[in-house]
């Protein structure tokens, strides 16, 4: 896949972005070490998330997300700036897109997929990990807005998973359903084949250093101690 | 416009696919030198520092705490703070300064001080300064043996061939986190094949690599992460105080282990709160030695795209390994990432640790195509090793490997495969069939090899974990089978967590069992003459390539 | 040797006028109370000083041997590094200029008494948001009084302390 290449004008793009969203006080983006009171600080700087969140039709709030009684259902859980603050993976695969094939797959398994936003954090591994325990069945898919993916079941150590698919550059939309399906079959107790993995040493090369600033957007969406938010998708909206 | 032919070859090149990115400094997309870099500066008061770098005590994150408290050596702290940076580098260069007395006086710095003091050099004279102070005089290096299926038999024999090419340590990784014991056992058991004495260890979650090396199917661990900020620190699910916690932990287990940290990672993060990667890195160094953690693998390792995209980035993953070997930590410095189409790049990359010779110069090289290297591709893999040999030869250089014949390699690759068969079998895990002995022998990568029931694998892997099967049921099953010799190895390894010699500062061990570290092997660097010199039997190894004729014989 | 001498009495020196936020190793010498602390040159112990090394069931490295390993009468609870041994591998790294070594071989050297899963569910406790401070304090309690283990009971109190104010508590996210 020698032809993978860094868009530069996206990369422009999001950077041009991430400085519009910076507040004009950075203190509130930056940590600032040299106030005096660190840890209202500490509070103040992650409670402040940009306000100019899309409105998107299809991608509406329900309210805070409560635990799941049912076993037959599979948690998807985004990061906090998906579909709202970013709408495109790393290689420009929508978000809605993604989403629709992940529901997919668990459908097509006969199990239910419940939405939901994740904010305390930024990181795939505890979006996963947050959503688990919110999840009927105990299996989450966890999803970052630069479409970095895992498979999350409670009880696992939030760094450990069932599957993890690192590399978004070569999550194409056939493997986001089949991670849906896979993350179904973990929910019903069945040991599926995991998804196979891909591995492009080249992809990485080419998308570091987007990767790192889709995350910075991504981790200015971030909002300490705020619970998930159940969201409804309604894909027969426009987008 | 009307294209420049010479031009549009140009933009053909490899060159032009890697991605550049102009400094971002409020991001923190800056090597070195940021301007939000604080100055050097401490305050001690009643043997407490209340002021680190420009910081005071009520305003320290938990990383501040934990360097103020542990990680600096206070009695000469002031002194050394007042001593001119420019003339501290000058003595890191200078070969007539002995390693002692420059560790006396960086172990007394502020994390700010000392990357004032390298940010003086040059590549070039940080290349001597690291030839001197790299703490182990003999240089080593390390390899990644994985594979896109995690098949346990084409580990264990790429494992063998990786030890039997002369890779002092070698470590593996899985594709599905579950399958980690077998892998685990797989490289254990290849390496003492291949060279009996090799480390191995399998890179995992925190939590479940140390289950793995109390269960004696490791012999070291290195990817226990710190991070230069206090939010990455969190995203990575600890604190200094449970890594602190964490490193003890394996020591009392008899473990090697070493941290890892690197450029890149809090902006990769999305936290580097407008600092260079130098200066936060430099505060994941002391946090590693305030630990007491004999050592660190550093060097951007698995970020290096994003110090690789900026100006003089490249120079400052040489910095950080330097500032680690300052601090009389060993190095295990990177070259274990992808990180560029062209060769001429990566080559250029690897001879900053390469020339000056470190403790671990590539953590790890690919001993498997890179298409199978689940650590997303390393710098080098095991199709350019006949050019990493002939690098040796032309600088007389060493590099840690050595020239091997097909008909050995072939051998080594072969015995290990019988022997994970034969644990496989003694412990009734899935079977290991003779088809897969024979492929994974004359394999490459994973495409020559047959497909495993991945799940009946996975289940077994987790089998074997609850049925609690130990390092010595291995021992048994081998001996058992008739590989008395390996069975011989794989105690050996287990028997030197009773002596713990190897938990000393860049341990390493030779086929016979013998311990190298920064003890008994300290690096006496002192310009010419003096340090490490590939000479006598092992230069005469290293010449020895198969490619060369000999001119008796046309 | 002159220069490597000076440098133990320095850092010997440097112990004693420590005014100590990191606390002195206490030392449980179950042999050999009065040897002289371990040097560079009694390193390897393997090959210097095999009559020192034991097992924590008093077994000699001479006794682990294949042919003990396969007649069952070493098994993997002998394949373990005991206190003693954990603070003479300190001596020899404070000897060798590394005293930030020895202090963790003795937090290690108390670690030893600890079950494995024991002491991988004190590791999951000190992660960022896993306990309340009255639990990280009960475990330091549980370190000192059950396995007399007061270095790491210093080490998670401060911990506890310093997780407080930096917001890294149970229900701090």
């Amino acid at each position: 896949m020698s032809e993978l290449n860094v868009n530069e004008e996206l990369l422009r793009a999001i950077i041009r972005d991430v400085l519009k969203e910076m507040p004009t006080d950075d203190s509130a983006v930056t940590f600032k070490e040299t106030l005096n009171d660190t840890q209202s600080q500490a509070v103040a700087t992650e409670t402040k998330a940009p306000a100019v969140a899309k409105q998107v039709d299809w991608f509406k709030h329900a309210g805070v997300a409560k635990p799941g009684t049912s076993k037959d259902e599979v948690v998807v859980a985004v990061a906090p700036g998906f579909a709202e603050f970013m709408t495109e993976n790393l290689t420009g695969i929508s978000h809605r897109d993604i989403l629709r094939q992940v529901i997919a797959g668990i459908e097509e398994e006969g199990l239910k997929a419940r939405v939901m936003k994740v904010y305390r954090t930024a990181d795939v591994s505890f979006v996963g990990a947050e959503g688990d325990k919110l999840s009927g069945s105990g299996i989450c898919v966890g999803i970052q807005s630069k479409g970095t993916t895992i498979i999350h079941q409670k009880d696992l150590a939030p760094l450990s998973n069932l599957e993890l698919f690192p590399q978004a550059p070569v999550i194409s939309l056939d493997t986001y359903r089949a991670i849906g399906k896979n993350a179904a079959k973990y929910a019903k107790g069945e040991s599926p084949d995991p998804v196979p993995t891909v591995s492009d040493q080249m992809a990485r090369v080419a998308y570091q250093a987007l990767s790192a600033l889709m995350h910075i957007k991504e981790t200015k969406n971030v909002v300490i101690g705020k619970p998930a938010e159940e969201i409804i998708v309604d894909f027969a909206t426009k987008e | 416009m009307k294209r420049s032919k010479r031009f549009e070859v140009l933009e053909q090149r490899p060159i032009h696919k890697d991605g550049f990115v102009k400094e971002w400094i409020d991001e923190g997309f800056i090597a070195m030198e940021s301007p939000n870099d604080p100055k050097p500066s401490i305050k001690i008061e009643d043997g407490v520092i209340t002021e680190l770098d420009g910081k005071k005590r009520e305003d320290f994150d938990l990383i501040d705490f934990y360097i103020a408290d542990y990680g600096i050596e206070k009695d000469n702290a002031k002194k050394v703070l007042a001593m001119d940076s420019v003339q501290l580098a000058n003595m890191l260069c200078d070969p007539n300064v002995p390693r002692s007395k420059i560790v006396d006086l960086t172990t007394s710095m502020t994390p700010a001080k000392i990357v004032e003091v390298v940010s003086q050099m040059n590549v070039v004279e940080m290349m001597m300064a690291m030839q001197k102070m790299h703490p182990r005089r003999r240089p080593a290096t390390q390899s990644h043996v994985t594979n896109l299926r995690d098949n346990p038999v084409q580990i264990a024999a790429d494992a063998a061939e990786g030890a039997f090419r002369g890779f002092a340590e070698q470590e593996t990784t899985v594709a599905v986190a579950r399958y980690a014991p077998f892998n685990a056992i797989s490289i254990l058991v290849g390496s003492q094949v291949g060279r009996p004495g090799v480390l191995t260890q399998c890179s995992v979650e925190e939590a479940a690599e140390l289950d793995l090396g109390m269960r004696g199917f490791t012999s070291y661990a290195e990817t226990i992460s710190v991070y230069g900020t206090e939010p990455v620190f969190t995203d990575g699910d600890d604190t200094p105080w449970s890594k602190g916690f964490l490193a003890s932990c394996y020591a009392s287990r008899g473990l090697k282990m070493r941290f890892t940290s690197g450029a890149g990672s809090e902006v990769m993060m999305g936290y580097a709160e407008g600092k260079s990667m130098l200066y936060l890195e430099s505060r994941c160094i002391f946090i590693t030695k305030a630990s007491g953690v004999q050592g660190l693998q550093n060097g951007a390792v698995s970020c290096i795209g994003i110090p690789g995209s900026v100006p003089t980035g490249i120079r400052e993953v040489l910095a950080e390994n330097l500032i680690c070997v300052m601090l009389d930590l060993e190095v295990a410095s990177g070259n274990d990432q992808a990180f560029s189409h062209s060769d001429m790049r990566r080559t250029e990359k690897l001879m900053c640790q390469f020339l000056p010779g470190t403790d671990i110069i590539s953590c790890g090289y690919s001993a498997v195509p890179n298409y199978d290297n689940m650590f997303a591709g390393s710098n080098t893999d095991i199709e350019d090793v006949d050019d990493y040999l002939v690098f040796q030869r032309d600088l007389k250089v060493d590099g840690g490997l050595r020239p091997v014949t097909e008909e050995d390699t072939i051998k080594v690759r072969n015995k290990a495969a019988r022997a994970i068969q034969a644990i496989f079998d003694d412990l009734g895990l899935p079977k290991i069939t003779d088809e897969e002995v024979e492929a994974a022998t004359y394999a490459h990568g994973s495409k020559d090899m047959p497909a495993r029931n991945l799940v009946e694998d996975m289940k077994a892997a987790q089998e074997l974990l609850n049925r609690n099967i130990t390092g010595v049921d291995l021992v048994k099953a081998l001996a058992k089978a008739g590989f008395r010799d390996v069975a011989e190895n794989m105690l050996n390894m287990l028997k030197q967590r009773v002596a713990g010699d190897f938990l000393q500062t860049s341990a390493i061990f030779d086929e016979k069992f013998n311990v190298i570290s920064a003890v008994n092997d300290c690096n006496d660097y002192m310009g010419p003459g003096t340090g490490y010199r590939l000479e006598g039997e092992e230069w005469e190894k290293v010449k020895n390539i198969s490619m060369a004729i000999d001119p008796r014989s046309v | 040797m002159a220069e490597l001498d000076e440098l133990v009495k320095k850092i010997v020196a440097e112990m004693g006028n420590k005014p100590a936020p990191v606390s002195q190793p206490t030392e449980t010498h179950t042999d050999s109370e009065n040897e002289e602390p371990m040097g560079v040159s009694d390193y390897p112990l393997y090959t210097q000083h095999p009559e020192l090394v034991k097992s924590p069931s008093g077994k000699s490295l001479e006794e682990i041997t294949l042919d003990n390993v396969m007649s069952g009468n070493i098994n993997s609870q002998d394949l373990r590094i005991t206190p003693d041994t954990l603070r003479r591998q300190g001596e020899i790294a404070e000897a060798s200029g590394r005293a930030a070594l020895k202090q963790n071989f003795a937090r290690a050297a108390e670690l030893t008494a600890i079950p494995d899963e024991r002491l991988l569910e004190i590791y999951e406790s000190l992660r960022p948001y896993r306990s309340t401070k009255a639990e990280l304090v009960g475990i330091a309690e549980e370190l000192e009084t059950k396995y007399n283990a007061h270095i790491n009971g210093k080490f998670i109190r401060e911990a506890a302390q310093y997780y407080e104010v930096r917001k890294k508590l149970k229900g701090d996210n």
